[in-house]
């Protein structure tokens, strides 16, 4: 690795103070709406430092990147301010920025004046504004005390480890081979193929999925760039973008695959209702919409049965796992309740309620729902279809709930019915068919190694949904798939595409910047105490070395993880973060309590 | 001096990303509260809080990954500092309760709005 990092001083200014630019953003009365955007640029003018302080409505347009080439070409700005959304979104965006004009992309800072003000304090306006302004200095404050950067540079691996065979992570695997790269698919089911193994036919193609299946794994068994290791549990999953090392147990032991970025394609698993959730596990006939795809695989033509009972009517009940109220449904281990959208089974069940039409025209259909949200090009179609079957809808509210009670007849269904002005609507049906949700698979274990981002909803939560939707804040991770959403095939494939697309990129150089974030000693300041040494976790990345005569502090930038537990420790302030000094801090502390 | 301001020390990881999501899901908490993103509070020595506290700062909440930190031994060090801050902070006069270590992952919102209340409570005392 070659190490590049300048030292803690300020970057060379020939003695002065550096030109500063503040950048306050409207985005688009996201931040505007509450905080008083044109008070917060005016109170910066006046701050010591800065040299111009502008609002603009979408700084991260190309106009409002331009105006910042433009303060830096013609006022000769020498460092930025921008205060807008989260740093996850677009600190990257205003550092590339600074480096188009020829400036060090490190003498920035980004202050996130909307998530964490303008989102958090709609109620206050005036609070909200004097807290950016706080803020803003603290930025301001910081930025006078950066020191220019430059990235460190790490060979990268050209091979892709892709977590879950299941479609997302197929095509994943498929798109990198065609792209030249190594992909490793690391599966821990016997096979390959994740949900789509389990359903029959599938919208919106009407292929059979076994033939879609069989396609996926003879172009995958026909690519000598793919390998695949099923039956394989991941143990442990180390390293960064460039250099990741992931070790696995499978039936023949234990292996390890090094690789340069990794997609995670873990897909989800289905919602299990509790037992006794609208009868499940515990009266007769009562199955969830997957067993019943199951069920119709392989169901004899002219009769439908259920564990030897024939079946002449059913109801499905939609929204089951799924858009859960907390107090009215019981919340996961984790004390939550699933309140988002599966997406998917509105359209499963009424894709599988026509291909039951079709096979058994006789059975009567109830379908129970809170909101048909059959989202997808055509899909409004599987519910016209449904209607001209005869299928008859029931809706309800969230908080009032079907009502089952179950005998050894069958089922009664109880609904207070929207459509009909809450009239109490009452049913008697042969098999109850709950349309289970999505939950994310379980990788906690990923999640905890790699230090993912999880969102509210327990999928993997990429950095921005539309700005960049497949990639995870963890540099060489992706997303593809179910695993970051519910979604359908279409989706979960297209993302495994996008996925590879962003990893071949990544990786088509030879070397990857890595971000120069490590520790640095002031060897002028450093007296050779070794202090530093003892609270270092990371063997060999600090040691005593003799330079110039004196025997100072040395650090292995390759080794620095950047954690700062060194910093606390130093009597004369010697070693400090690149980047995250503690005079910056304690400047920013001062800006904060003072204003 | 009013010393009604909060300082909330955040970890780039975990304690950060939290507070967005607080924000993405635009739940409320007082504007006398200010975030600051490390990489892990680990860095800052014993003397960086009684000087935040001299400089006119209310209470600080030093919000940590736990034992999600992606650093070895970072929290382990973190919570013994924090206890030789808390006697430091008794040798000059400082209430304890103006400061508080917590851990607070990515998607903890409730932990972390909690938080900030409790301390809201402390420095109204104050
Ligand atoms: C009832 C129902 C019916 C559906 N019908 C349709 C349809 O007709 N048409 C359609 O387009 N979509 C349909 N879908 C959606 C479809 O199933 C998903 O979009 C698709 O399976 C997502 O693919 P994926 O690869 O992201 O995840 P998955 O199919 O879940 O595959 C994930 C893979 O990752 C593996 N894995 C998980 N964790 C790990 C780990 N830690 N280590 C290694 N491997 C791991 C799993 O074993 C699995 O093989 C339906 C969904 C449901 C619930
Ligand atoms: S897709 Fe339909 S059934 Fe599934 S959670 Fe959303 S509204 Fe409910």
């Amino acid at each position: 690795m070659n190490a590049n990092v300048e030292g803690n001083v300020p970057g060379d200014v020939s003695g002065r103070q550096p030109k500063v630019a503040v950048y306050i953003c409207h985005c688009g009365g996201n931040i505007s709406d509450t905080v008083d955007v044109a008070a917060v640029a005016a109170a910066m003018a006046q701050y010591p430092g800065v040299a111009i302080a502008r609002e603009y409505p979408f700084m991260c347009s190309s106009g409002g990147q331009d105006l910042i080439l433009d303060d830096i070409a013609k006022l000769g700005v020498e460092r930025v301010v921008v205060a807008a959304c989260a740093p996850s979104l677009h600190e990257l965006t205003f550092r590339g920025v600074l480096q188009r004009a020829g400036i060090n992309p490190y003498l920035y800072e980004h202050v996130n004046i909307r998530e964490q003000v303008s989102w958090v304090h709609k109620a206050d306006h005036d609070g909200a504004t004097a807290k950016a302004i706080r803020l803003v200095q603290a930025g301001v404050e910081k930025v006078l005390r950066q020191a220019p950067l430059s990235a460190l540079h790490a060979p990268a691996n050209r091979r892709v480890a892709v977590i879950g065979g299941g479609p997302a992570g197929l095509k994943a695997a498929l798109c990198l081979a065609a792209k030249g790269h190594e992909a490793v698919i690391i599966e821990k089911a016997p096979w390959l193929g994740g949900k789509l193994r389990d359903l029959g036919k599938v919208f919106p193609t009407g292929a059979e999925a076994s033939e879609t299946l069989r396609k996926l794994e003879e172009l995958v068994a026909a690519e000598k760039r793919i390998t695949v290791h099923t039956r394989a549990e991941i143990d442990s999953i180390s390293g960064f973008v460039g250099n990741f090392t992931i070790t696995f147990n499978t039936p023949d032991g234990s292996s390890q695959v090094t690789a340069g970025a990794v997609i995670v394609a873990t897909g989800f698993e289905h919602y299990r209702p509790h037992p006794g959730e609208f009868g499940y596990g515990q009266a007769a006939h009562v199955i969830t919409l997957p067993e019943l795809i199951s069920l119709l695989k392989d169901s004899p033509p002219r009769r439908l049965e259920h564990h030897g009972k024939e079946i002449k009517s059913l109801a499905m009940i939609h929204c089951v796992g799924s858009r859960q109220v907390e107090g009215v449904h019981q919340p996961q281990a984790d004390g939550k309740v699933n309140d988002y959208c599966s997406r998917v089974c509105c359209s499963a069940a009424l894709y599988t309620i026509n291909r039951l039409k079709d096979k058994y025209p006789h059975v009567r259909i109830y379908d129970i729902y809170r909101d048909i949200r059959s989202y997808g090009m055509q899909h409004e179609g599987y519910y016209e279809r449904a209607s001209k079957h005869g299928v008859l809808f029931f809706r309800h509210t969230e908080t009032d709930q079907p009502i089952v009670e179950s005998s050894e007849r069958g089922h009664t269904v109880k609904v207070k019915d929207v459509l009909t002005w809450n009239e109490e609507m009452e049913m008697q049906v042969d098999l109850l068919v709950l349309v289970t949700g999505m939950m994310p698979s379980d990788t906690k274990r990923l999640t905890s190694q790699l230090k993912l981002s999880v969102g509210a909803d327990r999928f993997l939560q990429e950095v921005h949904p539309k700005l960049r939707p497949v990639e995870m804040a963890i540099e060489g991770v992706f997303v593809a798939g179910a695993a970051q959403a519910p979604m359908d095939m279409t989706e979960a494939i297209a993302a495994g595409a996008a996925a590879a697309a962003k990893a071949a990129i990544l990786l088509s150089e030879p070397e990857i910047p890595l971000k120069p974030f490590v520790a640095v000693v002031d060897e002028s300041r450093c007296t050779g105490c070794g202090d530093c040494l003892a609270e270092c976790s990371y063997q060999g990345t600090l040691v005593m070395a003799e330079v110039n005569g004196r025997t100072v502090a040395q650090v292995n930038p390759a080794l620095c993880k950047g954690c700062g537990a060194c910093v606390a420790v130093c009597p004369t302030r010697a070693i400090n973060v690149a980047g995250w000094t503690l005079d910056q801090f304690e400047a920013m502390v001062e800006a904060i309590a003072k204003a | 001096m009013s010393l009604k301001k909060i300082l909330i020390i955040t970890t780039e990881h975990a304690s950060y990303p939290a507070a967005n999501a607080v924000g993405q899901g635009r739940m409320g908490y007082d504007a006398n509260t200010c975030i600051i993103r490390v990489p892990d509070p680990v860095m800052f020595p014993e003397d960086f809080y009684i000087r935040a506290f001299e400089k006119g700062i209310g209470g600080i909440i030093i919000m940590s990954s736990g034992s999600d930190c992606p650093y070895e031994g970072a929290y382990e060090r973190l919570a013994k500092r924090v206890d030789r801050v808390y006697a430091k902070m008794q040798e000059g006069g400082i209430v304890p309760s103006r400061l508080k270590l917590t851990t607070i992952c990515s998607v903890c919102r409730a932990a972390f709005l909690k938080e900030i209340a409790e301390m809201e409570k402390v420095v109204a005392a104050l």
